[in-house]
This record gives structure tokens, C-alpha cells and sequence, in this order.
């Protein structure tokens, strides 16, 4: 399971990129991202470059599934994968 | 401020460039050419374009924009062209601009790979007024991975969206194979690749006069590649505004702060 504060960096990372109008405390992190905030390709695409440069990691083209993106849960778990 | 708008055309290579010139009433401050971004990039910006000019003249300062070769209004399919063609065409423009706005005084503002094709022109002609990048492309062979990812994941989402399977749905869309590829539409042949790959804007940079270097995004601190692009410069200033990628979709045309910014540096070097 990611830690809580990496969680917490990926949500901010995500209001703030994508200039949502939504609170990244009140964001769970289980709920569906492309659903609730209408997340379409230009978003997602902000989200690869944000997790890349504020995480400095780097995603590979296999990488790349709708699940991957669906949940904070699941970014953060790659987020901690790619890091080792 | 009244402002006249008209359409020119202006040669480069044997070809008729298409043009739109923002004149104000009075004699301008000076004149800006803008130069746009690439593919599915200039598309979306088109209509911030066309405000910033407008804001620009509105406060006193011509400003041409026009279509390098391939794109646009401009002759040619983006797939025959190249950035060697397109910095020609940027010359071109310079030059129209003076005649068409009778000043001399004439600077660059560009974006994205726009800035990038301006900040290499710029290298040559030292007598460029000014120069303005608004977020510029500094890595060539980083931009065209960029673009090859947003292909992939608009490919993945397509699917998604329309109840697919998206399994290799991204890898068939984008993988960096040899040869031509897509730009979101946009065929980029070998040879263009090639050229935009070799784009690096961190070498050496002799233009002496002054530049503005704006990163544009979700944040309010000058990114460490801007700010060494601009501290390449011996005039150069780096700021941060706080802007929605206007180059990214259709419809997001709000730059107001960017231009704002805009304004007061030119404000300041006058």
C-alpha cells in the first residue's frame, strides 16, 4: 500500500496541474478520476508530465493502461514502483 | 485604441505566405512578428493568437502574424516542409514587417516551437528588436516523444471513452518507431523528425538583445531549463504565470495574464 503523503502529492499535483476546482484533501482514493473529473487525454497527458518531473520518474510506452490512471491508489502504487 | 486589421502576403522560397497584420492608429511602438506553434499545437492556440495580437496592438504595438509554409493558409502539405524551411519563413516575415508596418523596430515573439524557430532566427539576426519565448520548445528530441505520447494516450482514451478494449491501444498509436510518425494527425516525416530531434536550445546563446523568457503552467516558479535558457542570454529575464496550456486544446483561449506579463516587460525595455 502507498504511503499516505505520497498519495496526498499526487492529488495536489493533480488539482493543481489540471486547475481544478476541487480540494485535494477531499479527493478519495479510490474514487474513479476519469469520471468524477472529467479526465479526458489533454488531462491525462498533464498528469504523465507532472507525475514524471515532480516524482522524477519516467513512464515507458507499455506502461500506459486506462487503469493506471483510474485511481489515486494506482498511481501511487506505480509512483512507488518506479521509484524501487 | 483603434486598430486596423488586414490580411498581407509576403514571399519566402518562391512561395506566397498568408499573413494578418494588426496595425494601431497611432505610429507603433513597435512591431512583433508572431511566430505559432506546430500541428495539432497551433490549431489549438490559433484564437489566443489572434487575441494577443489584438491586445497588442490595442496597446500600441503592430504585430504580424502569419502561416509558415504547411500550415495554415499557407501553401505547401506540413509533411513536405521542414523547421530549415520554416526559419526561412520567419526571416520573410521579419522583413514584411517592416515594410508593411514602417518601423524598423521590429522583435520575435513566439510560441512553443514557434519561440524555439524565433530564438534561432534571433541567433542570426542580432538587429531583432526583441525577442519573446512563450514557453519554448528547449528539447527537440523531448517534444517529438511529447507529442508521440499524446497520440498514444489520446488513442488509449478514444477507445475507453467508446467502450473498447484499450489493451495496446496506446503502443500501436505512439511506439518510436523508424520513420514517419504522427503528430496527432500531423505526418512527420523522417527528415523533419530529424531536424526537430537536433532542436536544443541549450547551447550557447549570442543574441545580445533583450528576451523574455515566459514558462507557462500550473506553476508560479521559473522551471530550472527556462531559467537557464534565459540566464544563456546577456538580456534575458525568466517569469512564471500561471497559465491553462492554451496550445493543448481548442477552446481553452484565455492568456490574459500571459500578455499582461507581456506588456510590462515590453513596457520595461522601451
Amino acid at each position: 500500500m502507498a504511503d499516505e503523503q505520497l498519495k496526498q502529492q499526487i492529488k495536489e499535483m493533480i488539482v493543481d496541474r489540471l486547475f481544478l476546482d476541487a480540494d485535494p484533501a477531499e479527493m478519495a482514493d479510490d474514487e474513479n478520476l476519469m469520471e468524477n473529473y472529467e479526465i479526458d487525454s489533454v488531462n491525462l497527458f498533464e498528469i504523465v508530465v507532472g507525475l514524471e518531473e515532480e516524482f522524477d520518474i519516467s513512464f515507458e510506452d507499455e506502461d500506459f493502461s486506462v487503469d493506471l490512471f483510474a485511481t489515486v491508489n494506482n498511481l501511487a502504487e506505480y509512483v512507488e514502483k518506479k521509484r524501487g | 485604441m483603434a486598430v486596423e486589421e488586414r490580411i498581407v502576403g509576403f514571399e519566402s522560397a518562391g512561395e506566397e505566405l498568408h499573413g494578418v497584420v494588426h496595425v494601431p492608429a497611432q505610429h507603433p511602438r513597435g512591431t512583433l512578428v508572431f511566430c505559432h506553434p506546430f500541428a495539432e499545437e497551433k490549431k489549438c492556440s490559433h484564437r489566443t493568437m489572434v487575441e494577443a495580437a489584438r491586445a497588442f496592438a490595442a496597446e500600441g504595438w503592430a504585430v504580424l502574424r502569419f502561416d509558415m509554409r504547411g500550415c495554415g493558409d499557407s501553401p505547401c502539405r506540413f509533411g513536405e516542409v521542414s523547421p530549415t524551411a520554416w526559419l526561412h519563413d520567419i526571416h520573410a516575415a521579419l522583413d514584411a514587417a517592416e515594410r508593411e508596418t514602417a518601423t524598423t523596430d521590429v522583435g520575435l515573439l513566439g510560441l512553443r516551437l514557434g519561440a524555439t524557430l524565433a530564438a534561432e532566427v534571433a541567433e542570426e539576426r542580432h538587429e531583432v528588436a526583441c525577442l519573446v519565448l512563450w514557453e519554448p520548445v528547449i528539447d527537440g528530441e523531448g517534444y517529438v516523444r511529447q507529442n508521440l505520447r499524446r497520440s498514444m494516450i489520446k488513442a488509449m482514451m478514444t477507445r475507453y471513452e467508446g467502450g473498447e478494449d484499450t489493451e495496446g491501444a496506446a503502443l500501436e498509436a505512439g511506439a518510436l518507431g523508424e520513420g514517419t510518425v504522427d503528430f496527432d494527425g500531423y505526418e512527420v516525416p523522417e527528415a523533419m523528425r530529424a531536424q526537430i530531434d537536433a532542436i536544443d536550445l541549450t547551447t550557447p546563446r549570442s543574441y545580445p538583445g533583450p528576451v523574455l523568457v515566459l514558462n507557462l503552467g500550473a506553476r508560479e516558479t521559473v522551471d530550472a531549463p527556462m531559467q537557464r535558457l534565459s540566464d544563456a542570454y546577456e538580456q534575458g529575464t525568466a517569469a512564471a504565470v500561471r497559465q491553462e496550456p492554451v496550445w493543448q486544446r481548442i477552446g481553452l483561449m484565455d492568456a490574459t495574464a500571459t500578455i499582461k506579463r507581456t506588456l510590462e516587460w515590453l513596457q520595461q525595455i522601451r
